[in-house]
């Protein structure tokens, strides 16, 4: 079937089966392909995007659900006011194997956008990513970076 | 690990004529570094000293090239999969080089003879090796290129060698104030002869190595441009297809039949269902498309000769060895005067199997054609898959080439072997097009080499204060090395990766004793990082505590007696002390333990606080302190070092693969957990260095201590001794 997205600020069209979910639709037909596929039942979150401003784990939504709500991936983060995440993450030096920073880097963004000053708690709760490198402590530290700046 | 030593395999690994050209590039912006990865191999002799390549530019030796707008090209022959290695490499060869950082691009490095492991001879990524081997030849290959550019120099300026300086990219006269940049030496300095023992610079000189290099990956990765393997396509590729498989539920089992073939084939972009040994693949013109028509293919499987493997069954095949044997005596050590009498005391450990879970799962593009084979594969292993890809589709080694994607996300060990690419390549065979194949979660679990589940029992004898006097282990194990290094003959009964830890102790003790089993199960068992270290150290550390509790004594004071003769140890060991507070009094419920390790000749202590509410457990803080000898970059290690404390986490707290009717039960991160955000303690590292030691390894030692300290410390909080991890079987569970 036929369908239009809008990602990243510009409308995308792609022809795909019906159950074919968002994330294989921004890797296989828009070449987006920072989400990437980690477990493929949303236990990892290394497929995390924004749709309709919300954290969601884009491997287990069928494109064809997403309607006109606008999708952004990380591709898309520079241009939102939650691009900061991106240099606390450089600065911070968060990424080892660098695999699941994506997802977590929009999980932190969707949590910034709702809650601009979290708290420690509030961190814990809301980043549910899986990193193998154990990141996570600095994980923590950018996104309170970020909060600060 | 060892060498490889079987005549046969070394005759087969045959200089490779395949050159490193260049093209295309990845930009990952900062302060320079760009990967650019061999994405066209020609066949041509790789690029010779001396030669011009393209796009004007020389290279001085098999490792840098540099080019007439002043770039310096390094090749990066380790795969970076988290450790830094692509940082700190490069950052080694630059310093000695004299170049500017901003001038550094990095290209990867393609199987050739000229990027393996100088030590082992061999082309892999794994075994705390990248620095402790790569850290001699990066700045001896830095070291000639700066004497080829200063011979150089010193004809165009009509002066000595000696009265030049190499600095921040210029070649510099200093008497004179002239100057000249390495762009405008590099074609000259490419007709000097390459110097055998060139001569290195005094520390003094160094600028990068000793400090915080900011990571050449992180931007690539923080904007999501990062291209790992599953994203990696060479430009210009025709006729791309992916595949999806799955494979027999049980070791051994076979795939018989596809009963609703035709309508598989018909579904949408389906290109081809290939019946494999093991299971079937569904190719497709979309990953998504062979996917979706894989999870509604019906297909009948036929139970192989395992099928009624289960866990209880392999943990009695484990006891019963524990107790028969037969051992191999690989150590033993016994003072002059006879056998060491005292007391004895006897404790056995048990580890379960565990699964690597890179979060990036197996995936590899294979393209063979009559005239060669080119895998593109996040391997860690990339001149053992080009044998295996060889041997498996019974063609000649050197028309296979193994190139490795720019990044590997994740790696622990799995990424050694070659299984995924074989499978890639068996595809592309069969449908006579380029195939990307990637497992499935499902598929990447059920088809890991486990860290195999290990039986420790330990027994020791001490004299009347309790203070150890000999010590004597027996290890049942399945081999862990064989299937990364197949020339290992395990006919000996032994395999030293299983025997990591085992064999030596920093501890002062007058008898040590070490025998093994080496296990035969059907279940794949490979490296996984800390390999046998981890476990061994486990049984070590976890067994030393209960015999200074059983003393009376304090574990760190205990520790510190059996090491009183070790300078470097006992520096390792009281900072760890000291930066903890150790003896400070902790809350009502909360515990402190400590665990000391030499392992990848690194020294490194580690204190464990922990507080106990029922049956859940806080990890509170966790305080490391290690002396890997010199610390190359101290924000990488650290990092390294606490990750590898994470990994620990979810070892000691979460997974374990168990088995029933002949396969792995966990299928995805739904009954395989892993550690998130909100069970992290405090960390707090702390670097020491050791002059004039060998370099130590950081990547897989951070792990090592953290099991033992944990369990020390909920003994100390509750009294309950846990012989056994994960945390489950003892019905805590980590909050």
């Amino acid at each position: 079937m036929k369908i239009e997205l809008f990602v990243n600020g510009q409308t995308c069209a792609a022809d795909v089966e019906a159950d074919t979910p968002l994330l294989w639709v921004l890797r296989e037909e828009l070449a987006l392909t920072g989400t990437k596929f980690g477990c493929g039942i949303a236990q990892c979150g290394a497929c995390t995007v924004h749709v309709g401003g919300q954290a969601v784990r884009s491997c287990v939504l069928p494109a064809a659900a997403v309607g006109s709500q606008p999708v952004t991936t990380i591709e898309g983060l520079a241009a939102t006011p939650q691009a900061r995440l991106q240099q606390a993450w450089i600065e911070e030096q968060v990424s080892q194997c660098g695999y699941c920073q994506s997802g977590m880097l929009m999980a932190a963004a969707a949590l910034l956008k709702f809650r601009p000053k979290p708290s420690s708690k509030d961190i814990d709760e809301a980043i549910t990513n899986l990193c193998r490198c154990g990141t996570y402590p600095r994980v923590k530290r950018a996104i309170l970076r970020a909060a600060a700046a | 690990m060892n060498a490889p030593h079987d005549k046969a395999w070394v005759g087969r690994r045959q200089f490779l004529a395949l050159g490193a050209a260049v093209t295309g590039g990845f930009a990952l912006g900062w302060a320079a570094p760009v990967v650019a990865a061999p994405d066209r191999v020609d066949n041509k002799q790789p690029a010779a000293a001396g030669a011009a390549i393209e796009g004007g530019a020389f290279a001085v030796t098999d490792w840098v090239r540099i080019g007439a707008d002043n770039t310096v090209t390094v090749i990066l022959s380790q795969a970076e999969m988290g450790q830094g290695i692509s940082t700190t490499l490069p950052a080694l060869l630059c310093d000695e080089l004299g170049a500017d950082w901003s001038q550094i691009r990095l290209e990867l490095a393609p199987t050739a003879t000229a990027y393996r492991n100088p030590r082992l001879q061999w082309q892999f990524t794994g075994n705390s090796e990248s620095v402790q081997s790569f850290y001699d030849l990066m700045r001896q290959v830095g070291a000639a290129a700066r004497q080829m550019l200063l011979s150089a120099g010193a004809e165009q300026l009509a002066v000595v060698p000696t009265s030049l300086a190499a600095q921040g990219g210029r070649v510099i006269h200093a008497a004179s104030g002239r100057s000249l940049s390495f762009g405008e030496l590099a074609a000259s300095a490419a007709q000097h002869p390459v110097p055998a023992a060139p001569t290195l610079r005094p520390d003094s000189e160094l600028r990068l190595l000793g400090n915080a290099v900011p990571r050449v990956d992180a931007p690539a990765k923080a904007d999501g441009s990062a291209q790992f393997g599953i994203d990696y396509i060479p430009p210009g590729l025709q006729g791309l297809v992916f595949a999806a498989v799955k494979s027999a539920p049980d070791y051994g089992g076979k795939p018989l039949a596809v009963k609703n073939l035709p309508a598989i084939k018909a579904r949408p972009g389906v290109v081809a269902v290939v019946m494999l040994p093991h299971g079937v693949a569904v190719v497709a013109q979309k990953y998504w498309q062979a996917r979706a028509a894989l999870a509604a293919a019906e297909i009948v499987f036929e139970a192989g000769r395992h099928a009624d493997l289960n866990s209880a069954r392999l943990k009695a095949l484990y006891r019963e060895k524990l107790a028969q044997g037969p051992f191999k005596t690989v150590k033993d050590v016994q003072p002059s005067s006879g056998p060491v009498q005292g007391a004895p005391f006897e404790a056995t450990y048990e580890l379960c199997f565990q699964a690597h879970a890179t979060l990036e799962p197996m995936n590899a593009l294979a393209h063979v054609t009559a005239s060669g084979i080119h895998i593109w594969a996040p391997t860690q292993g990339q001149e053992l898959a080009k044998f295996a890809v060889a041997a498996a589709l019974n063609v000649q080694p050197q028309t296979v080439q193994v190139l490795r994607s720019p990044f590997l996300g994740g790696g622990f060990g799995r990424r050694l072997l070659p299984d995924f690419c074989v499978e890639a390549a068996l595809l592309s065979r069969a449908v006579g097009r380029p195939v990307k194949l990637i497992w499935s979660r499902e598929e990447d679990l059920r088809r890991d080499f486990y860290r195999p589940a290990t039986l420790h029992r330990l027994q020791a004898r001490v004299d009347g204060a309790g203070r150890l006097l000999g010590l004597s282990q027996r290890v049942v194990s399945p081999t862990i090395l064989k299937p990364v290094f197949p020339p290992l003959d395990l006919s000996s009964g032994v395999d030293p990766s299983a025997l990591e830890g085992t064999l030596h102790t920093r501890y002062r003790v007058a008898a040590w004793r070490t025998d093994f089993h080496l296990l035969q199960i059907p279940v794949p068992t490979s490296v996984y990082r800390s390999t046998g270290y981890g476990p061994n150290l486990f049984g070590l550390e976890s067994f030393i505590d209960e015999l200074a509790h059983r003393a009376k004594a304090d574990p760190y004071r205990y520790r510190r007696e059996l090491l009183a003769h070790d300078e470097r140890a006992l520096r390792v060991l009281d900072e760890a002390a000291r930066r903890a507070g150790w003896g400070r009094k902790l809350a009502r419920g909360a515990g402190r333990g400590i665990a000391f390790v030499d392992a990848f000749d690194t020294v490194l202590a580690q204190v464990v606080e922990v507080s106990v509410r029922g049956q859940q457990v806080k990890v509170e803080r966790i305080v490391t302190v290690a002396d890997p000898g010199r610390v190359l970059d101290p924000a990488i290690t650290d990092a390294g070092l606490e990750g590898g404390a994470v990994w620990a986490l979810s070892a000691l707290a979460k997974g374990e693969i168990t088995f029933d009717k002949g396969g792995p039960v966990q299928t995805n991160f739904h009954d395989y957990d892993l550690v998130r955000l909100r069970e992290m303690p405090r960390f707090e590292t702390h670097l020491l260095h050791t002059p004039g030691v060998k370099l130590g390894g950081v990547g897989e030692v951070g792990p090592v201590a953290t099991a033992p300290a944990f369990v020390n410390a909920l003994f100390a909080a509750t009294g309950q001794r846990l012989r056994t991890l994960p945390l489950a079987r003892s019905g805590y569970q980590l909050v």
